[in-house]
């Protein structure tokens, strides 16, 4: 079980994410040229790249200042999220294994730290989906579950490392939830990770260009 | 809310295959991508004065109002009955005036204002807009302004401007389908019609300004309330109309009031 968890299901996952979110990308970049030739006559990329660095900064933007609680939680979620994976040393020493290939790689403890804390910022925007009439009137369960997918890797990551239970089974049940997360990627709103550039690219050339006004 | 914003045509039915169509005109590059990537995060309700104005009413809240709207109608597949569609109506006419400022606050920047629009487009072809705004639609059709105004009246209303405004201004003119002008001016059609001293001041500025400018005889009303409706045939036209005009006059550039 463990060997085809961390082989063949290792390679069906990066292939699905990496390949779905390919053809995703690419497919309405393609799409978008066809249907939406009104945005390329004044398509200025200088707008799209500020209107994307604005929104990448924490309160760059001034939703992200007006909302203090959730840009804190969002940009210690994604960076613990994209962070911890990346830069951990089980991890790294795996692909070194593999491929002879690895990333920097940060204390044990600096992981532990990060896991928590995006475990706390997953329940601050559990709490707001529940408690803001807003949000909650957009929610669907969807949301939770993704959270949920989000999570678990993070969850199941910590009792693995530290050995909460039978070392072999909460291994195998933390690789399953990271496959579980890369392959949700691409048939979700996850893949936000590719698509947020080129939703802004269009909103920040749209306003930037065509408006002469931020978007931001 | 108040009154209904749209007529309600219990009588007809409703086109689904027209719905249809143009559910998957649009869901061509961005609207797809939009409706995908949504979070649900709430952050465009703050930014939405219908929002505020109804004290934080969550169902004004504009990712809210595109679910029920564009949303639904890609989740029936536009297989909705007319009622249905005559409260998607009430939301995209009456709770919502497009500002787009939900669109500048999305972390995402999906364009949501454009989804409502997008199912006003939809309404439209349902005859569901307004009534106020299918009058106008008929007036720009027949006579190219939304005021009805024939073209006799609107030059007859620009020489008693002329002729009056000159009294104090010597050697003012309003010139009407000058050929050459830098400036083609367009007005509200309103102006001509109820307040036709707006164009007598605009005059006077060109006047003093030593403008080379003039107005054309058709052409001349910039407003566009069947882009509001979601009519697109007759938006387009009536743009074009106004850019025939300069093309025809060989006019520089076009101007518009307000």
């Amino acid at each position: 079980m463990y060997e085809f968890v961390s082989g063949p299901l290792v390679w069906v996952a990066f292939i699905v994410f990496i390949g779905g979110m390919i053809i995703k990308t690419v497919g309405y970049i393609n799409l978008s040229k066809k249907k939406d030739k009104v945005v390329y006559n004044h398509l200025n990329l200088d707008w799209s790249m500020r209107s994307i660095f604005r929104w990448l900064i924490p309160f760059g933007s001034r939703g992200m200042r007006e909302n203090p609680v959730l840009t804190i939680a969002g940009f210690v979620f994604h960076i613990c999220l994209l962070a911890a994976p990346l830069f951990l040393l089980g991890h790294n020493i795996l692909w070194d294994e593999a491929w002879g290939i690895s990333l920097w790689s940060m204390p044990d403890g600096v992981a532990d730290w990060m896991t928590l804390f995006l475990i706390a910022a997953a329940i601050v925007l559990i709490i707001r989906r529940v408690v803001l009439p807003e949000v909650k009137i957009v929610t669907t369960s969807t949301d939770y579950i993704l959270l949920a997918i989000a999570c678990a890797p993070f969850i199941t990551g910590y009792m693995a490392y530290h050995q909460w239970m039978d070392a072999r089974t909460i291994t195998i049940i933390h690789i399953l939830c990271g496959e579980l997360m890369l392959i949700a990627i691409p048939f979700t709103k996850l893949s936000h990770m590719i698509l947020f550039f080129l939703s802004r690219a269009h909103i920040g050339s749209e306003f930037g260009e065509r408006r002469g006004t931020v978007t931001w | 809310m108040a009154e209904a914003a749209v007529d309600t045509t219990e009588d007809q039915t409703v086109d689904t295959k027209v719905i249809k169509e143009r559910l998957d005109l649009l869901k061509g590059g961005r609207f797809k991508m939009w409706l995908e990537i949504c979070a649900h995060c709430g952050l465009c309700a703050d930014s939405c004065f219908f929002y505020l104005a109804h004290d934080k009413d969550p169902k004004y809240m504009p990712s809210y109002k595109v679910m029920k709207t564009l949303g639904e109608l890609y989740d029936k597949k536009g297989d909705v009955d007319r009622a249905t569609l005559e409260k998607m109506a009430e939301v995209v006419y009456g709770d919502c005036t497009a500002c787009r400022r939900c669109s500048m606050f999305c972390p995402f920047g999906i364009d949501i204002a454009t989804m409502i629009a997008a199912v006003r487009g939809i309404c439209c072809s349902q005859d569901l807009h307004p009534a106020g705004l299918k009058a106008a639609i008929q007036n720009y059709k027949d006579t190219g302004n939304q005021m009805a105004m024939s073209s006799e009246d609107f030059v007859e209303t620009c020489e008693w401007m002329a002729e009056e405004t000159a009294e104090e201004f010597r050697g003012l003119e309003i010139p009407i389908d000058k050929q050459g002008a830098r400036i083609m001016y367009t007005v509200n059609a309103r102006e001509p019609k109820f307040y036709p001293q707006d164009i007598a001041e605009a005059a006077t500025i060109f006047h003093a300004a030593r403008e080379n400018w003039t107005m054309p005889s058709n052409g001349w009303d910039d407003t566009n309330l069947a882009m509001f409706a979601g009519d697109g045939k007759t938006m387009a036209a009536q743009v074009k109309l106004v850019y025939d005009a300069a093309e025809r006059l060989g006019a520089e550039n076009i101007a518009i009031t307000e």
